[in-house]
Formats: structure tokens, C-alpha cells, sequence
């Protein structure tokens, strides 16, 4: 049986893709390590989509002017601070924000999962002002039931799906410690998935995961060990985030010069 | 000198609105909140519950507490939720009793920004997003925080509503708790209006640090301080 287990500039440099989503949360499980490998490998991405709520991996590719439009709710660095080259590109013009809420990129992502056409999404998230903003996110349909107009918003399915994992097999499989956020579900609505892993296990040990803490290989289109592949965001389970580089990080790409010099540091040689 | 920091005052100040047998939900940057509600579980509300954001940690045991919502410290708590079943439920509108929300902006009216300060073409502030704020209007109350007590934070209207006031379910926000003050609403008007002021601070000092007319009645009562035992359980978790 052949491994799907390959470098990171191989499985990067085999992907083809217009949208992109990235997996973890705030600053947490960021799959720094293919973002690391796009950004030294120079891939577009028309469209980044995030987790509910994203932080460096996103940050990092749209400070590397590699983003055209992002579709998000959330993009920083919680009480850390806000996302510096996220604020400076959106301020100038420089990348498309479409916003979404957490809502409509779950119930968005499930409905890419299951094939569903659009996902319908409950009315309160009418009243704000989020779906107003991004006409090409959201359309009102009727309830065919009641009658009544409510909110729609398209189905999520990521040409390529990025996802941090604990641990992986060959054959794809992975298992995801801690918290999965929206990552399993991200993974599930993806055409293809790329899975950096801290540690390549054998199947035996996959075996023993509980039910609902896994993805299976037959998703996965390519497997990458990437220990400490978080760094400088946390990886649950493995380590904490580096809240004194990521301070640093915050500080240097204030502006684009900062940036520019903190990447060539971050990014590692290729693997 | 006070023997409690601002932060203190306001944890415990936000706790009192937890009743037993609730559940509360919170979202990013919620160190506060967190503090909140493990303190009114250990004080007043034993059986109360609540959600540490996108962790999906149900009443997280970690102390300290961690500072980010999403730490795996919190995953050892009563169960976990993984966060799309979280937010199955916040849409259901009669699961959480309280929602703890912030904003860069907050309105006299309770709606919250944060998406952007200025007009959508070049915005003067780029703000991170609203996450889950567009479910306010489906928990039962919504209590709105901010650090940061000042005309800009404190605005006549928000550039861009990402947690609306108005509720379908519930009775939308009934409190802000600030560095210096709170603040309830006017139930003729919908008008945020003086509550109380934290000791040391005056309703003139409030008013001119608020960006809104505020209703501010002729004696307001000052904010109770935190009692020994809430500063007891709020510094183990410190």
C-alpha cells in the first residue's frame, strides 16, 4: 500500500487549488507549517477561507499578498491584539473581506459536507449587519413551509482543506487531540486535504481514537510530519502558543517592512 | 487605594447576573466573563453553567483560568461540546440564559461593533470580526464588557451593528459593565442609562467619558465592591 505520507514542499507544490481553507482556532492548532511551505512556494489563493475564528495562519498569508479575498468572522489575536497585516490590507483595499458569522461558515461548511445545495440559517442573524455587507455570501429565500423569508447562505467547499492533527497514519487517517474546532468538519467538506501531523503513527494506534476525534484517510489526500508544525501557536494536546513570539510577530508586522523581515526568520528551510 | 483592582469589581459585578441553574456563553477575549461565572458557581450560583467559547469546554475546572478562550486547559471540565454543536445550539434561542458580549464600539442602544470603525471602503480601524455576536438577539439576556471606557467606545450609534440589541427571543442587553461604571436601559426609551458608578468615581466623570447623552438620575448608587471571599475565588483563578 502506497504511504500518503510526503514532504511539505511536495505535498504543497502538488496542490492545486483556487479556494484554500485554513483549520485551528485563535491560537490554536494554526497548520503554520503548509502555510509556511505556501508562502515560501508563492501560491495564490483566490479565496481564504477560515475557521469561525483565525489568527496567524491567515494573517501570515495575507500579509504575504498571497490572498485575493478572505471569507471570514473573525480574524486576531484575542486579547493579545488585532491581526496587523489583516487590518492594514483590509484598510487599504488590498484583499476582499466577505463577511461571514460563525453561523453561516458552520452551518456553511456542514452544507458542503452533506452535499446540501445552501445552508438555511436562523433568524436573528438577519438583524445584524453582517450579511448586508457581503451580497455575494447571502440571498433571503422563502421558507416553503411557512412562507416566511429567510436567511441563506452558500454551501463551503474548499478546493484544498489544511488541517493540524496530533497524529496521522499513512494511510491518512488522523487524529485530532484537544479540541477539533471547525476542523473536522472543514476537512469533510473539502475536495482535497492536506494533513501536517505532529507525529506519524502506525494504524494501530489510530485504532484506539474515540469516535468523533478523527478523520479518515480516505479524506486525506496527503500526510506531512510536522513536529512542533504550530509554532509559534499552540498545538492542543502537544504544546502551548509562544505568547512571547507572537507578541513579537504583532509588533513586527505592524508595518509591511516588519513583516518582511520577520517572515524569512518564521518560515523554515524546505523539508 | 481600593483593596480589589477594576477588574476584580467588574468580575464580580458581572457574576451577580448569573441566577442558579443558568447557563451563560461567551466568546473571545473572555478572561472576564470566564471569572464571572466561575465565581458566581463558587458563591451564589452553585448549579449554574456556562460555555468557554470556542473551546466547547462546559464548566471548565482550569486554575488559574487561561486567558484564551480556546486553551486546552479548559477541556478538563464537566464535558466538552465540539464547537459546530455549540453553535447548533446558540441558534435553538432557548438553551443560554446569558451571553457575555464586548465590542470596539458599544451604542446607547446595546448594539456592539466589532467589524470596523469608520465607513466599509477603507475603514479607519479594521476590526477583527463579530464571530457568533449576530446570535445576541436569541439568548435570554445579553451583558455587554468593555476595558475601555471612552468617547469612542461609548458611541450615539455603531458604524457597523455585528451584535444587534434587538431581541427575538429574549430580553436583548440589560447591563454594560465598564471600567468606571454600569449601566442598564431605559425600558420607555432603550436607552443605555447610569446604574451605578465603582467607588472613587463620579457621574461627571462618567458623562464626559461617554460619547452618548447618558440619563444619569440625581443620586446613583456606587457599584458594590467584591466581598472577601469573591476576592478569595477571583485571585486562585487570577
Amino acid at each position: 500500500m502506497s504511504s500518503k505520507v510526503v514532504s511539505t514542499h511536495d505535498a504543497v507544490a502538488a496542490l492545486s487549488f483556487k479556494t484554500l481553507a485554513a483549520g485551528g482556532m485563535h491560537m490554536h492548532n494554526n497548520p503554520m507549517a503548509v502555510v509556511f511551505e505556501i508562502v515560501r512556494q508563492e501560491r495564490r489563493i483566490e479565496r481564504l477561507i477560515t475557521s469561525p475564528s483565525a489568527a496567524l495562519a491567515a494573517d501570515v498569508l495575507i500579509g504575504a499578498g498571497l490572498v485575493d479575498e478572505v471569507a471570514t468572522s473573525y480574524i486576531g489575536f484575542e486579547h493579545l491584539g488585532l491581526a496587523p497585516c489583516f487590518r492594514r490590507a483590509a484598510e487599504a483595499g488590498a484583499v476582499r473581506v466577505l463577511n461571514l458569522d460563525e453561523a453561516s461558515i458552520t452551518h456553511g461548511l456542514y452544507a458542503g459536507a452533506s452535499g446540501l445545495p445552501f445552508a438555511v440559517l436562523p433568524p436573528a442573524l438577519e438583524l445584524s449587519d453582517v450579511w448586508r455587507s457581503n451580497p455575494t455570501g447571502y440571498r433571503k429565500v422563502i421558507d416553503p413551509f411557512t412562507g416566511v423569508a429567510v436567511l441563506a447562505t452558500e454551501a463551503i467547499r474548499p478546493d484544498v482543506a489544511v488541517i493540524h492533527a496530533a497524529e496521522a497514519d499513512e494511510r491518512g487517517t488522523a487524529w485530532l487531540a484537544g479540541a477539533s474546532f471547525t476542523d473536522r468538519l472543514m476537512a469533510m467538506a473539502s475536495k482535497r486535504v492536506v494533513v501536517q501531523a505532529e507525529r506519524v503513527v502506525s494504524s494501530q494506534t489510530m485504532k484506539e481514537h474515540p469516535a468523533g476525534s478523527t478523520i479518515p484517510g480516505f479524506l486525506v489526500t496527503a500526510v506531512v510530519e510536522a513536529p512542533g508544525g504550530c509554532r509559534p501557536t499552540a498545538s492542543h494536546g502537544n504544546y502551548a502558543y509562544d505568547e512571547a513570539a507572537l507578541q513579537e510577530y504583532l509588533r513586527m508586522a505592524r508595518t509591511a517592512e516588519g513583516f518582511a523581515e520577520w517572515m524569512p526568520r518564521a518560515v523554515p528551510a524546505a523539508r | 487605594m481600593n483593596g480589589w483592582t477594576t477588574s476584580e469589581l467588574m468580575a464580580a459585578e458581572m457574576s451577580r447576573h448569573i441566577a442558579d441553574g443558568e447557563v451563560a456563553i461567551m466568546g473571545a477575549v473572555s478572561a472576564l466573563p470566564m471569572a464571572a461565572c466561575r465565581l458566581a458557581q463558587a458563591t451564589h450560583a452553585p448549579a449554574s453553567w456556562f460555555v468557554a467559547g470556542g473551546s466547547g469546554a462546559v464548566n471548565p475546572h482550569a486554575t488559574p483560568l487561561p486567558q484564551s478562550s480556546c486553551d486546552d486547559r479548559l477541556l478538563d471540565a464537566a464535558c466538552v461540546l465540539p464547537l459546530p454543536e455549540v453553535v447548533m445550539l446558540e441558534g435553538r434561542g432557548d438553551v443560554f440564559d446569558v451571553f457575555f458580549a464586548g465590542g470596539l464600539q458599544i451604542d446607547a442602544f446595546g448594539n456592539t461593533n466589532l467589524e470596523r470603525i469608520g465607513r466599509a471602503e477603507h475603514p479607519r480601524l479594521k476590526g477583527p470580526g463579530g464571530v457568533g455576536l449576530s446570535f445576541l438577539p436569541l439568548a435570554g439576556r445579553v451583558v455587554i464588557y468593555t476595558m475601555t471606557h471612552d468617547p469612542r467606545t461609548l458611541v450615539e450609534q455603531v458604524d457597523f451593528v455585528s451584535g444587534p440589541a434587538k431581541s427575538l427571543t429574549g430580553r436583548g442587553p440589560v447591563l454594560i459593565v465598564t471600567p468606571l461604571c454600569t449601566m442598564d436601559f431605559d425600558p420607555d426609551t432603550g436607552r443605555a442609562r447610569l446604574r451605578t458608578v465603582h467607588p472613587g468615581v463620579t457621574a461627571d466623570q462618567v458623562r464626559a467619558a461617554t460619547g452618548f447623552a447618558l440619563a444619569v438620575q440625581d443620586s446613583v448608587p456606587e457599584t458594590e465592591p467584591p466581598s472577601r471571599r469573591d476576592l478569595e475565588v477571583l485571585r486562585r483563578l487570577a
